[in-house]
């Protein structure tokens, strides 16, 4: 990643940290509220390399964990197995698609459900937040998917960040 | 013939102003009506007033209404300013009158509570939308440590988790992971309130003997070191006994409204290091 890159990634995290922490919850509830760290974690995923983006995810995720709910490391976790996934495949696909962004930025949120979910089944004490989480998925599906189209929509989406 | 001739125009003159005199003070005792003079001349004139007085208005009109809007065109501008200027300083008198109001309220709190408290105001929310925390603008460096109470005027708002220097997260009675001793302020049952997400709570293991009504008032019982004896936490909704089991379901409302909440106090009581 080149320095411009780099600057431009962590203004992005942290106007989507701000944004989703102090401005959305004043105007939307929560189940509407876009997970934005994720969708620059499945742009990442899909556009950047192994060695960059690893960490990247993991650590977008810790941010999400600092900034919501108990426990450190859950999102992280998520995030890391979804870079995964997503990397290898993202090879054999072309990348540059902006259905294919929506559409594995809808996946990625449904998977990152389902591991959120399993993860907090096992480890933790808090057995009725299945019935928060599966009231919201649907309607946080929706609007990572709006954000994600929005994202797609933005002229150089189908730009390279960096020269492979 | 000399002298005439000499003096013929101040003679001229003084008759002049004698009969002006005269004229004078003959019409001022009939100053409120026209005499033949004044009855002439008006009528010879008013009908040359009358056109003239339309055109002077016309003029008038061009005058006030086209010409002078430049200066109307910058005073209208000045105008919309000062409203503008206006509105907002109302707004914030409005924002002030009510914030006040809440501050209030909350030294009021602060007074009922015999522990020592510091005030804080909420600066951000949960970033997901399955937990329920807050997040405020006091932390370690105010005294804050994890496990203390926060409170609003209205009652109980959650628990201090993960405190920094500068900002605490505040773990809210609704989320899944709280449990707080609560006692029923009419029949004392006890039980625990566990939050159930979305602005609701539950109370936990009350048996079904106990005496547990819609619109019972839930206070904390203080068993737990975390919370103050009597605060409110919130009001049964419904109660629901099954034909088996131990427990009945009892639903409460929060007393106080999370999703609108802006300043909290932390009772400095506790915590664990």
């Amino acid at each position: 990643m080149s320095r411009r890159s780099v600057l431009l990634f962590i203004c992005l995290v942290l106007a989507s940290i701000i944004i989703q922490v102090s401005l959305l919850p004043v105007f939307i509830r929560p189940p509407f509220k876009p997970d934005l760290l994720l969708v620059i974690m499945v742009f990442i995923a899909l556009r950047e390399s192994f060695e960059v983006g690893a960490p990247l995810a993991w650590l977008l995720g810790m941010f999400d964990d600092v900034c919501g709910g108990l426990y450190l490391g859950l999102n992280a976790f998520t995030f890391l197995i979804s870079f995964l996934v997503i990397k290898s495949v993202s090879d054999r696909l072309y990348a540059d698609s902006a259905i294919l962004f929506v559409l594995t930025v809808a996946g990625v949120t449904l998977a990152g459900f389902t591991l959120n979910l399993l993860l907090i089944l096992m480890f933790t004490a808090s057995p009725g937040i299945i019935y928060s989480m599966l009231s919201d998925i649907f309607p946080r599906l929706l609007v990572n998917a709006f954000i994600a189209s929005i994202v797609a929509a933005f002229p150089g989406f189908d730009c390279q960040l960096e020269s492979q | 013939m000399d002298f005439l001739k000499k003096y013929l125009y101040p003679l001229l003159t003084g008759i002049g102003i004698l009969v002006a005199l005269l004229v004078f003070s003959l019409n001022v005792p009939l100053n409120r009506e026209a005499n033949v003079i004044e009855r002439s001349v008006l009528g010879v004139l008013s009908p040359l007033l009358r056109p003239v007085s339309r055109i002077s208005g016309f003029v008038e009109d061009i005058w006030d209404g086209y010409i002078q809007l430049v200066d109307t065109n910058r005073e209208n501008m000045r105008l919309r300013e000062d409203i503008r200027g206006l509105n907002l300083r109302m707004l914030e008198a409005n924002e002030a009158f009510l914030s006040n109001r809440r501050l209030e309220l909350l030294l009021e709190m602060k007074k009922s509570v015999r522990e020592p408290t510091v005030a804080a105001t909420v600066i951000g929310e949960d970033i997901t939308s399955w937990f329920r925390t807050l997040v405020i603008n006091r932390g370690s460096s105010s005294g804050i440590r994890e496990g203390m109470a926060v409170i609003s005027s209205d009652g109980v708002v959650g628990q201090t988790v993960k405190v920094s220097s500068s900002t605490a997260r505040v773990l809210l009675l609704t989320d899944h992971a709280s449990g707080i001793s609560a006692t029923i302020q009419r029949s004392r049952a006890r039980g625990v309130v566990k939050g159930k997400g979305e602005m609701l709570c539950t109370l936990e293991f009350a048996t079904r003997e106990e005496d547990v009504k819609v619109g019972d008032v839930i206070i904390t019982s203080g068993i737990g070191g975390v919370f103050l004896k009597g605060l409110p936490i919130g009001e049964v909704t419904m109660v629901k006994r099954g034909e088996y089991g131990i427990f009945q379901t009892v639903s409460i409302r929060p007393a106080v409204n999370l999703s609108h909440l802006e300043e909290v106090l932390v009772v400095q009581r506790g915590g664990y290091e």
